[in-house]
């Protein structure tokens, strides 16, 4: 019962503060697109919704520790009150809820969280600050929560032993049907309570009548039934406590109690040989319960009552030897819980990989034991200390998983140092050999001498090689004829060079604006290549100086981490050992409580028995004379 | 003879008490057996201890705080370490995070999703019926966090599924992306276009 309420509370929690994040624009498809706010938000939903909140809560505090969370962070912080509960954690959860709800949540919101908050805290019998969660919770809420709030509300004040604080309560309440049987019996229980019966009948009455065939509200049924009709017995009533008594199943939990009643209703009505029916029945049950314990003595007595006192004697004798048997067994459970393995042995078939604060623990493992823990397993007490034992246990082998993870860490760490160490010899070589200052003026005179040719118009200059070749030997041509200018052999030679350096400086004036162009193109293109290798230059010095840094920032961090792990492993096992002794001393207090009642039974089944005999001893003078 | 109003007083204690505690908050549904002792339970019944569970000893509670206590402080560190294993494993400047997200999903139902970076399968994912819920319900699944030099890229993501009608359905999106000198955020978007009776698959760039 309590985990769909839970779950789907948590979701309900979430559902209008989810709702913001969407875009609410209507779509030309028809359908709303889901618009994602903060892409890492859904991350920790995605977990969420596969009720994985451990590694939901991880991702959510993460997430919020890089500042991720920009556009949800309302939200974020809520669900993170909800994961904090649903782990079990719900001292943080208070603190969130405390600082979140105060402010500009809505009413919804947060009636929501209190009542989870309150339900929470009941459950780990914090009763008091249930209260104070469960009276923040305002009337504007779901009829089912609003019911179980109530109910929630009453059963504080019947714990604390308020009886007319929850008559008060309960007396006027209306609600869904079946909550509102759970508020009648507890109505009439608190009215028993007060000794106001005349009252309480009323209430436990049509609970004991109602008609259903759910089987929670069949178990309330028989147990209101039971309640009344031991309540009439006491007050002297046994002929209305009868057919009471006789409406409870005979195949649900409380048939044997009924038995036991009815024949005690028989017995008050002087009707011992039929009150021998029911409890005979009974006194072939399974000795653990009280009410068939309660049979080893009441059938003897019945015979006693009918005048068989040897039949009676014989009973008793029987049931003093069958609670010495198992006063024995209960020896024996007490000295294998002693041997302190009782947790882990009920803990043996549970699956360990989920955390949720409904965990319970539902069958007992095969053990002497077992059978006299199914009381104890009823009580908060035990199944939230149980439940606390084995988060320890969830806890510690997280932080054995994780330390494998340090160690790939150390070792990626050690392997970066090792790659660091081999490269920077070389890089310091590269760098040494590479003088980016020359290269830097060797590219500002290049753009020199370009403008220089261009100012000049050295069309030459920018000639291919072959092309500067000939315009070379041009040029020693014409300084040949230069030196010979009288001679007449050289004037068909002068007309000559005249002609080919004109073609070649047509030539190469033709092609000189597109090589000029290349030729800026070049050094623009050098100039780049320039900066990104200084830029590189820069980074390799950074990374060179900063890599051992960076490594020893992280080694460090690595390194406390584990300090912390360790020391986190320490307490987890002081605190599960004492969490063990806790519920050792509880299941043993347990055990000797059950054994201290079969002890009285014995005692007195044996004084029973005494008296028989005196009674036949003292009889025998009279029939003898 | 005290017999009978010893047995009647032991149960009645029992009954009644235990009933009290019954409304949905009752631990396990566990048998609740008479266990009131019996020798303090010869009052009259309506004096009767109370069997209901009592409000937390302060045993239970200093150890439930201690348990709370280390719980939060374990809880802490699994995130120091999340947050230490991103900047040492994806640091900021070289990481690039894909992530999947699903809308409506009328006309598709996931089954896996490839996702392959500059020609190079990063991830192959196949999704159980309990992660493909998750995404409908509004969860974002990282699907793939690695690293990447900075410059252009291209990623190419391959859904499979069942589309309208129940047939197996793939379709493919293609992104050319720049990586700066910041993490890069992407998300495959599964949308339903419903003017087509289609499902559709986009991927945005998150800046």
């Amino acid at each position: 019962m309590l985990r769909p309420i839970v779950l789907g509370g948590l979701l309900l929690t979430l559902a209008p503060a989810f709702a913001a994040t969407k875009n609410v624009k209507p779509d030309p498809n028809g359908l709303p697109p889901h618009e994602v706010m903060d892409l890492q938000y859904g991350d920790v939903l995605f977990y969420f919704f596969q009720d994985d909140y451990f590694d939901s809560i991880t991702r959510l505090l993460a997430a919020q520790e890089l500042g991720r969370l920009r556009h949800t962070e309302g939200e974020a912080e809520l669900l993170l009150g909800g994961l904090y509960l649903s782990l079990g954690e719900h001292v943080e959860a208070g603190r969130i809820f405390e600082a979140l709800l105060a402010g500009k949540a809505s009413e919804a919101v947060r009636n929501k969280a209190w009542f989870y908050l309150g339900k929470v805290w009941y459950q780990r019998g914090y009763l008091q600050e249930s209260e104070r969660a469960l009276r923040q919770v305002s009337d504007q809420i779901q009829p089912r929560i609003s019911a179980e709030r109530y109910m929630l509300l009453a059963q504080i004040m019947l714990r604390q032993g308020r009886d007319d604080d929850a008559v008060a309560a309960l007396s006027n309440w209306h609600g869904p049907p079946d909550w509102t049987a759970y508020a009648q019996f507890n109505l009439g229980v608190a009215l028993v309570r007060k000794g106001r019966l005349g009252d309480a009948v009323r209430y436990l009455d049509r609970v004991g009548q109602m008609a259903t065939a759910n089987e929670e509200l069949l178990s309330l049924r028989d147990k209101a039934n039971l309640a009344l009709g031991f309540a009439l017995l006491q007050a002297q009533r046994a002929a209305e406590a009868r057919p009471i008594l006789e409406r409870v199943r005979l195949d649900g939990p409380y048939s044997s109690k009924a038995l036991l009643g009815v024949g005690w209703a028989d017995s008050a009505l002087g009707e011992f040989k039929r009150a021998l029916v029911p409890w005979m029945a009974l006194r072939k049950r399974d000795l653990l319960d009280s009410a068939v314990q309660e049979s080893y003595l009441t059938v003897p007595y019945a015979f006693n009552q009918l005048g068989a006192s040897g039949q009676a004697a014989e009973y008793y004798n029987s049931a003093i030897d069958a609670f010495d048997a198992e006063s024995k067994h209960i020896d024996e459970s007490i000295e294998q819980i002693r041997e302190g393995k009782l947790l882990d042995r009920l803990l043996k078939d549970d699956k360990k990989d989920t955390l949720t604060w409904y965990w319970q623990l539902k069958t007992l493992p095969e053990a002497p034991e077992s059978r006299y823990l199914y009381q104890l397993l009823a009580s908060n007490e035990f199944q939230e200390g149980l439940k606390n034992y084995r988060e320890l246990k969830f806890m510690s082998r997280n932080l054995d998983d994780l330390r494998q993870d340090l160690s790939a860490y150390d070792d990626m760490l050690d392997t970066r140092q090792h790659a660091y160490d081999e490269r920077v010899p070389k890089a310091d070589r590269v760098m040494a050999a590479t003088d980016l200052d020359a290269l830097t003026r060797q590219r500002v005179d290049f753009e020199s001498r370009i403008n220089e040719i261009e100012k000049r118009s050295e069309v030459a200059a920018l000639g291919t090689p072959e092309e500067q070749k000939t315009w070379a030997r041009l040029k020693r041509v014409e300084d040949y004829l230069a030196a010979h200018p009288e001679d007449p052999d050289l004037t068909d030679m002068r007309e000559k060079l005249r002609l080919e350096k004109g073609v070649m400086y047509w030539r190469l004036s033709e092609s000189f604006k597109a090589r000029l162009w290349n030729e800026r193109r070049s050094v623009k293109e050098l100039e780049a290549s320039l900066v990104e290798t200084q830029k590189r230059a820069v980074l390799v010095r950074q990374a060179r100086s900063g890599v051992p840094t960076n490594n020893g920032e992280f080694g460090a961090r690595v390194a406390a981490i584990r300090a912390r792990m360790d020391q986190l492993q320490q307490r987890l096992a002081a605190l599960s050992e004492r969490q063990n002794r806790f519920l050792q001393a509880l299941a043993i207090e347990e055990l000797e409580r059950q054994k201290q009642r079969i002890e009285i039974y014995q005692i007195q089944a044996r004084f029973e028995l005494a008296a028989i005999y005196d009674k036949a001893t003292s009889e025998k003078p009279k029939a003898h004379p | 003879m005290n017999l009978k109003f010893r047995v009647v007083s032991i149960i009645m204690g029992a009954a009644l008490l235990a009933g009290a505690s019954a409304a949905g908050a009752s631990a396990a549904g566990a048998p609740v057996a008479a266990g009131v002792p019996a020798a303090t339970a010869t009052a009259a019944p309506a004096a009767a201890p109370a069997e209901t569970p009592a409000a937390a000893t302060p045993d239970f509670k200093t150890l439930d705080q201690e348990v709370q206590g280390v719980k939060k402080d374990v809880i802490e560190l699994n995130k120091d370490l999340f947050v230490l294993e991103e900047e040492l494993l994806f640091p900021a400047n070289t990481q690039v995070a894909v992530y999947v997200s699903m809308d409506v999903g009328t006309f598709f139902a996931l089954d896996s999703v490839t996702v392959k970076i500059d020609n190079k399968e990063v991830k192959n994912y196949l999704y159980t019926a309990r992660e493909a819920d998750a995404l409908l319900k509004g969860g974002v699944q990282q699907i793939y966090l690695g690293n990447l030099k900075v410059g252009k890229h291209e990623l190419v993501a391959f859904f499979t599924g069942k589309g309208p009608m129940e047939r197996e359905y793939k379709r493919g999106a293609t992104i050319n992306f720049t990586k700066g000198v910041g993490a890069k955020y992407l998300e495959l978007k599964i949308t339903d276009k419903v003017s087509k009776h289609q499902p559709e698959f986009t991927i945005k760039d998150w800046e």
